[in-house]
């Protein structure tokens, strides 16, 4: 098992920010989709006049 | 305790940069009204138990339109403990009518008479003190845009709502007073003092949602009525309009003893320049022509320079920081470009015949030489001698010449060669991620340098012009200027522009408009458009205006062939818009338009182009073969090749009917850079994008001619737009048949087009086929029908009724 990690570590730690990285982005997506602050459209719904109506305001 | 203070004032009169000032926001500022349908809030600088509400901008508190119901319904509901009136110094009488609706709310007033500077400059003089006097309330002097005076303004406010005093100072004439005492004394003595004077004018004027909420007693209302009555005979008019015109007599009265304008009936600087820019004849060529330059600049000059730094240095081999050495490198990489090829093709025939090339004495290859575009201009024998010659040349290392600064992919991959990192997830990393987002990122300063124009147009009071001067087109056609603000707000993006669309009251104009409105190239498209300019076309400075003009007929033809069907079939709503006074925008003010517009980009590629890329990189990386699932080494053997070949053949007649176009086009669906994206991973030999070099550029050019391109491009533009653009569409549609129908037009107007451009263009480069030109001839034939048939306006109207 040791000496897996020894070898493997390099491996190990950047799937393990990758997963870190691909969860951020998940939770950040779902945020932002709640607040309105930056949905999935480029536009920024946060920034849109509109955005009070079609997201629950923080 | 809270003070809330509710900025109040007429459209495009610098609400929100007030409120920007004062709360340190960064809402989005436009010079046009309407900018702000909801109601935002924050809090003040320095002063965290106070909170400003900058309201949407109106002209009156009669509910006509959504901003005005939105505004009055704070105002009466959450009674907030003073309104911070913001009047357009420049255009005095006009804002003066909803400050004289602002007093009677029984709520302190202060006005804050904006655009101070512009009064001053044009020698006009405004008396405050004897404004102040009239009206009743404290009047102070700003300039939102510069700063000055807002401090004073927001400080006067919280005095106000501290002293909590509110006098109407205006008196209407005799009948209407005595009707509005009859009114209060009948319906509102329960009602508080402060607020009898405006309920009683309103119901006055019979305002339909005040008699509802109200809700009097029929026996109640019949005697008021009588009031009312009496006082429309006497003054020989409507309720409605004798309030109207009695505000704006007391109006100029209070603007005869306050204000005193320097030139008066000459004409202003905004109105010589509307004499040209919305002139009959040139309003039309001179948009044509200020958007030809937005996007020539934007991508094909200024932009393509940013971007190809982005590309060749932040995410290619690096860059020379100042450029400091750059033209020694480049003499050296010049003078080793033919043995560097000589290397190259020999060692790669070597490799292909299994031979070691230091052994290789009988070998002979050929190095090819290609210009910037990818096209071939020399072919050289290489055998052994010339090999050993070339390759005792030492190839120049860049790093070795100036201050130089590794890309991304050298400096990733160096760490995750250093740490001993998997193979696969090195290729998942540089070739999945760094290669597929990158590619995105790539091409951000285009983005930036298309924004920062968008935010001067728009700043500066131009694109509320495009909007009068398209209003003449568009009503050709059955829809009106309004509807043109939409798709102005989508030139940013999509999904703004579909909400902006809320703004139109009349119900089959607001569908078409959003039906429409993505047509017009959003900035996620822009990738896609420089994508297909540089590796296709070369640059051509054609290329990328082309596809806002290619939007704008696709909306007009859209809008003639739709307003002839039976559903959308009507004469097109009144438009009418106030033109606001050009200006110099802010420096500060351009480039946070700018930038947030970018940053939200910036953010998306770390989100969900991020999550697409390593997606396609395991759908690109795993399939079959040779009869086990597994990591691939050909492209073609892979998921994605699977699912992108099942639907290859339906893009077959528009000429691109390979499975990585199909999945692009497919990815494009999540997000519209997601097709750059795709590229990046499928395309790239796991190169940078927008290199101006060969390889990636050679690589699309084996599979597209340049007309396929540009049908691959014009489908890409005109398609369904991205997820959460539809789900803009069907939130506004309200209705699922609706979303399916706008989004399926837009299919099929794609499809129709790319097929038309296709196989029609074919059958002039003598490349087309027979049954295709037939088949884009009938598509045409349909499409000139449905624009050239008579209009027939219903006479009859069917519906089912319930008894």
């Amino acid at each position: 098992m040791l000496d897996f990690l020894t070898e493997n570590w390099g491996t190990i730690l950047v799937s393990a920010l990758l997963a870190a990285a691909v969860i951020a982005a998940f939770l950040s997506l779902r945020r932002a989709r709640k607040k309105g602050a930056a949905c999935a459209c480029g536009g920024s719904c946060g920034q849109c006049a509109c955005s009070g109506m079609c997201h629950k305001q923080p | 305790m809270e003070i809330r203070i509710a900025l109040a004032g007429n459209p495009n009169s610098g609400k929100t940069t007030l409120f920007n000032a004062l709360t340190g926001s960064n809402q989005f500022v436009g010079n046009w009204p309407g900018v702000t349908v909801e109601k935002k809030e924050g809090r003040l600088k320095r002063h965290s138990d106070v909170v400003i509400t900058d309201l949407p901008g109106i002209y009156s508190l009669s509910p006509y339109t959504l901003e005005e119901v939105v505004a009055r319904d704070y105002l009466m509901n959450q009674r907030p403990n003073a309104i911070l009136n913001i009047v357009d110094g420049s255009n005095l009488e006009r804002n003066l009518y909803l400050t004289t609706q602002l007093t009677e709310l029984g709520i302190p007033v202060v006005v804050a008479i904006n655009m101070m500077d512009v009064v001053k400059k044009s020698g006009d003089t405004i008396r405050t003190e004897e404004l102040s006097r009239q009206l009743g309330c404290k009047v102070v002097e700003i300039s939102a845009l510069k700063g000055t005076g807002v401090t004073e303004a927001a400080e006067t406010a919280i005095q106000a709502a501290i002293e909590d005093k509110a006098v109407p100072m205006h008196r209407f004439s005799g009948p209407v007073e005595h009707a509005i005492a009859h009114i209060e004394e009948a319906v509102l003595h329960d009602y508080p003092a402060e607020q009898q004077r405006w309920y009683a004018t309103k119901i006055f004027e019979r305002d339909e949602r005040v008699l509802q909420s109200l809700k009097i007693p029929a026996g109640t209302m019949a005697h008021i009525e009588q009031d009312i009555q009496a006082a429309e005979k006497e003054l020989d008019d409507d309720a409605e309009s004798i309030i109207t015109n009695e505000r704006y007599v007391y109006i100029a009265s209070v603007l005869k003893s306050a204000y005193k304008k320097r030139n008066a009936g000459k004409l202003s600087i905004s109105d010589k320049i509307d004499r040209v820019v919305t002139n009959r004849f040139l309003a039309l060529p001179i948009f044509a022509a200020v958007m030809f330059i937005v996007y020539y600049v934007s991508v094909t000059t200024v932009g393509t320079w940013a971007t190809d730094w982005a590309n060749d240095g932040v995410f290619g081999e690096g860059w020379r920081l100042f450029g400091v050495g750059s033209a020694a490198y480049e003499e050296a990489a010049e003078a080793y470009a033919v043995p560097g090829a000589m290397v190259e093709a020999f060692e790669s025939a070597a490799e292909e015949a299994g031979i070691d090339p230091a052994e290789a004495s009988d070998l002979t290859a050929t190095a090819v030489f290609y210009d910037d575009n990818g096209n071939v201009t020399e072919e050289l024998p290489v055998d052994f001698a010339a090999y050993q010659e070339a390759a005792a040349i030492e190839e120049p290392d860049p790093a070795a010449f100036g201050w130089w600064v590794p890309g991304i992919p050298v400096l990733v991959g160096n760490v995750l060669t250093a740490i001993g990192c998997a193979p696969w997830l090195e290729g998942l990393i540089l070739d999945g991620i760094v290669g597929g987002v990158g590619a995105v990122l790539g091409f951000v300063p285009q983005m930036l340098v298309l924004f920062l124009f968008l935010a001067f147009l728009e700043s500066c009071g131009y694109m509320a012009r495009v909007a009068f001067v398209m209003d003449r087109v568009f009503r050709k056609f059955g829809l009106s200027g309004k509807s043109f603000i939409p798709m102005l707000i989508g030139t940013g993006c999509g999904i703004p522009g579909i909400m902006a669309s809320r703004t139109i009251e009349n119900e089959r104009d607001r569908r078409m408009t959003i039906m429409t409105t993505t047509f017009i190239p959003c900035g996620a498209k822009l990738p896609i458009i420089a994508l297909i300019s540089g590796a296709l076309f070369g640059g051509a400075w054609w290329v990328a205006p082309s596809a806002y003009f290619v939007g704008i007929l696709a909306i007009v033809v859209s809008g003639i062939m739709l307003k002839k069907t039976r559903i959308f079939a009507g004469d097109p709503a009144p438009f009418v818009m106030e033109l606001p006074a050009y200006h110099w925008p802010t420096l500060g003010n351009v480039l946070r338009s700018m930038w947030e517009r970018g940053w939200s980009f910036i953010r998306k590629a770390g989100t969900i182009i991020l999550l697409s890329a390593i997606v396609l990189w395991f759908l690109q990386g795993f399939g079959v073969e040779n009869g086990s699932f597994g990591m691939v080494k050909d492209l073609n053997n892979s998921i994605l090749a699977a699912i992108g070949s099942a639907i290859a053949w339906l893009f077959a007649p528009l000429g691109w009917g390979d499975w990585q176009s199909a999945v692009a086009s497919i990815t494009g669906l999540i997000a519209k850079e997601n097709v750059v994206n795709t590229f990046g991973i499928l395309y790239g030999g796991f190169d940078e994008v927008a290199e101006n070099g060969w390889q990636i550029w050679a690589n699309m050019r084996a599979v597209y001619t340049p007309l396929a391109a540009y049908s691959f491009l014009v489908f890409n533009l005109l398609c369904a737009p991205c997820f959460a653009a539809m789900g803009a569409i069907k939130r506004e549609m309200n209705n699922a048949k609706w979303t399916v129908f706008a989004i399926g037009y837009q299919c099929v107007f794609a499809y129709a087009a790319s097929l038309i451009l296709y196989q029609l263009g074919s059958l002039f480069s003598g490349s087309g086929s027979v049954a295709g030109a037939i088949a884009a001839l009938a598509v045409l034939g349909l499409i000139l029908y449905l624009l050239f048939r008579p209009y027939k306006e219903s006479t009859s109207l069917r519906a089912k009724v319930t008894i």
